[in-house]
């Protein structure tokens, strides 16, 4: 057992001197967003993703063809559609999972459940842990992801996009009024996010205040004269699907509040701004417009 | 005691049917002389790992918690002579699921689920033990009492948490409180708890059938009624906290398997509680091989099909009854 503490020890101080001395051995490593080592023999050809953000991570970092496997609601890109099913992001098929015979399994810290992706590791299975929670981590996923499929190439490309994007909209709205808004992530009951949560983040990039960002949790449940008494000059939604606005008529009981008296309900498409996926920069455009949008109705 | 054999070997018959039914049956389709290879120590390395990592375990769980359950809520019926006792009824699963529940929500990881749960089972018993204790006389009303309300206190508190609880947890929450043979870590445990119990309760088959037409008659029977009582107590208690501990609160097995076999066979506790491990046993292997087949791969939690198998076989054997 000493002997393993002590050969643990040796490797940690190693890989502060001298990362390369890991993908020198064999195949590519990474360190994951549960701080493990991830080591592949080879890059990785047989993926299975366990949720849909880590399957639009993968494809934007180039290594969409080698998905085998994912769950329910990997809807993007198109092709996603057509990979194979394990099961829900909340419970998969393990022994579906295992017949796929994953080189590298992409598993959510906080959406799957602990005790299945314990289980795939007991059974040799070599697992990222992904929890991409800002823009900078999406980046970071990307390289990550790009290493251990060997297409570095793609993925900093991917990079390059997806932070010139975020970069343009920072310079843009950088000296931008502030304008208080709400988000609602759900309906009934009513929930917003708070400052740690990625879609503030994009909020923050479009020189918008979210009117909940000081709250204690990151997704607080909240009833609607709580969101009056905010007063927020815009109300942003999701929706039930992509071009689901339903959650915004709802608002229009309340012709005096401001954000509907000057008919600031604004719709975002979900997937583009609630996935933490190179798709966030064009979700981020769309909030910056509809906020600017907003300033022009002063 | 030889007219209570047939019954039993008949039920044994089934549940090795149904066990060896389960490990032939999954997503990953294994031809017969594929089992057979691996049964024999060689075979396919895919079919080995799903065989004896992922079913086996799993079949040999789902039976020993269903038997569990089934004996634990046989007992219960017993012990508070009132036909809606489960194991459930005097508040243990509520306590484990707060255990296990605020396991998640800290986010100590799987390992400490099981853990959690069985420490809240037994604060549960322990809670329920002592108030109806009391300082008066006890009675099995005052104890139905006491586990009613505790659990409702207990229902309060996972209510509470399934609202504070992280949007993403929630599903994981949920399949732990519907039940689900997914957290089976090792079917040793359950195993050993149900063996345990059977060499342990069953000698006592002849007192409880005394105890179920009433302690006034026990006791002028002969029977340490206050002690036997406090025993099948604490009995039925450890059997539940160890089902509950190795896959959730699945519902329904502790209720209706006694119930249904009281319809088939009789009431003699010496045939009714081995009859509920096996039937029990069966009942949760066969649930679990639907729960996982059923619209594979999607998974769902086995106390649903619990209660689909259940309710109807129950319901029909109560309306041909006389």
């Amino acid at each position: 057992m000493q002997g393993r503490c002590a050969a643990g020890l040796l490797v940690c101080l190693l890989g502060l001197v001298s990362p390369a001395v890991f993908s020198g051995e064999s195949g590519p490593c990474v360190v994951d967003d549960a701080e493990r080592r991830v080591c592949l023999q080879a890059p990785a050809r047989r993926i299975v993703s366990l949720s849909p953000g880590a399957t639009e991570l993968l494809f934007a970092a180039g290594a969409g063809e080698w998905i085998e496997g994912t769950v329910r609601y990997s809807d993007y890109p198109a092709a996603a559609k057509r990979i194979p099913r394990v099961g829900t992001h909340s419970r998969f098929d393990i022994e579906k999972l295992l017949a796929l015979s994953p080189d590298l399994v992409v598993a959510w810290i906080s959406g799957n459940p602990a005790e299945q992706v314990e289980r795939l590791q007991a059974l040799g299975m070599t697992v990222y842990y992904s929890e991409p929670r800002r823009f900078e981590d999406v980046s970071s996923t990307l390289e990550r992801l790009g290493l251990l499929a060997g297409t570095t190439d793609v993925a900093r490309t991917a990079i390059a996009e997806f932070n010139a994007a975020i970069d343009e909209l920072e310079a843009r709205y950088r000296d931008a009024d502030p304008v208080p808004i709400f988000y609602q992530i759900w309906d009934d009951p009513l929930m917003t996010v708070n400052d740690s949560h990625l879609i503030s983040q994009a909020i923050e990039l479009c020189g918008g205040r979210n009117v909940f960002g000081a709250a204690d949790r990151l997704v607080p449940r909240l009833d609607r004269e709580s969101v009056l008494a905010a007063a927020p000059e815009a109300i942003v939604a999701g929706g039930m699907g992509e071009d689901d606005t339903g959650w915004l008529e709802a608002w229009e009981r309340f012709p005096g509040f401001t954000a509907v008296r000057r008919g600031n309900l604004f719709f975002v498409p979900p997937s583009y701004i609630q996935r933490p996926t190179p798709r966030v920069a064009e979700g981020s455009r769309i909030l910056c417009e509809h906020l600017e949008t907003a300033r022009g109705r002063r | 005691m030889p007219r209570l054999f047939p019954p039993l070997l008949l039920l044994a018959g089934i549940a090795v049917a149904a066990m060896l039914l389960a490990v032939a049956v999954g997503s990953v389709s294994i031809p017969v002389a594929g089992l057979w290879a691996v049964v024999q120590g060689d075979g396919d390395q895919l079919h080995r790992t799903v065989v004896l990592e992922l079913r086996v375990p799993r079949v040999l769980a789902a039976f020993a918690t269903g038997g569990l359950l089934a004996v634990a809520g046989a007992l219960m019926q017993v012990l508070l002579r009132n036909p809606l006792a489960d194991p459930y009824v005097l508040g243990l699963s509520g306590g484990a699921a707060v255990g296990a529940l605020s396991a998640m929500l800290l986010g100590l990881g799987a390992v400490m689920v099981p853990g959690s749960a069985f420490a809240g089972a037994l604060v549960s018993t322990v809670l329920v033990f002592g108030i109806a204790h009391g300082t008066g006389s006890w009675t099995p009303t005052r104890l139905l009492l006491t586990g009613v309300v505790v659990a409702a206190g207990w229902g309060a508190v996972v209510t509470f948490m399934l609202v504070i609880g992280p949007t993403e947890r929630i599903p994981g929450m949920l399949y732990w409180l519907m039940g689900d043979l997914a957290y089976a870590r090792s079917p040793w445990p359950a195993m050993f708890v149900l063996a345990l119990a059977c060499l342990l309760i069953m000698p006592l088959g002849r007192s409880l059938n005394v105890l179920a037409r009433g302690p006034l008659q026990a006791a002028t029977l002969g029977v340490a009624v206050r002690p036997l009582e406090w025993s099948v107590y604490v009995a039925a208690s450890v059997l539940t906290a160890a089902a509950v501990t190795t896959a959730g609160a699945i519902g329904f097995v502790g209720l209706i398997v006694p119930h249904m076999l009281r319809l088939l066979i009789g009431s003699d506790q010496r045939l009714i509680l081995p009859a509920s491990a096996l039937a029990g046993g069966t009942l949760l292997v066969l649930a679990d091989t639907l729960a996982r087949t059923l619209i594979a791969p999607e998974q769902l939690p086995v106390g649903v099909i619990t209660a689909l198998l259940g309710v109807p076989t129950f319901l029909y054997l109560l309306y041909r009854s006389r």
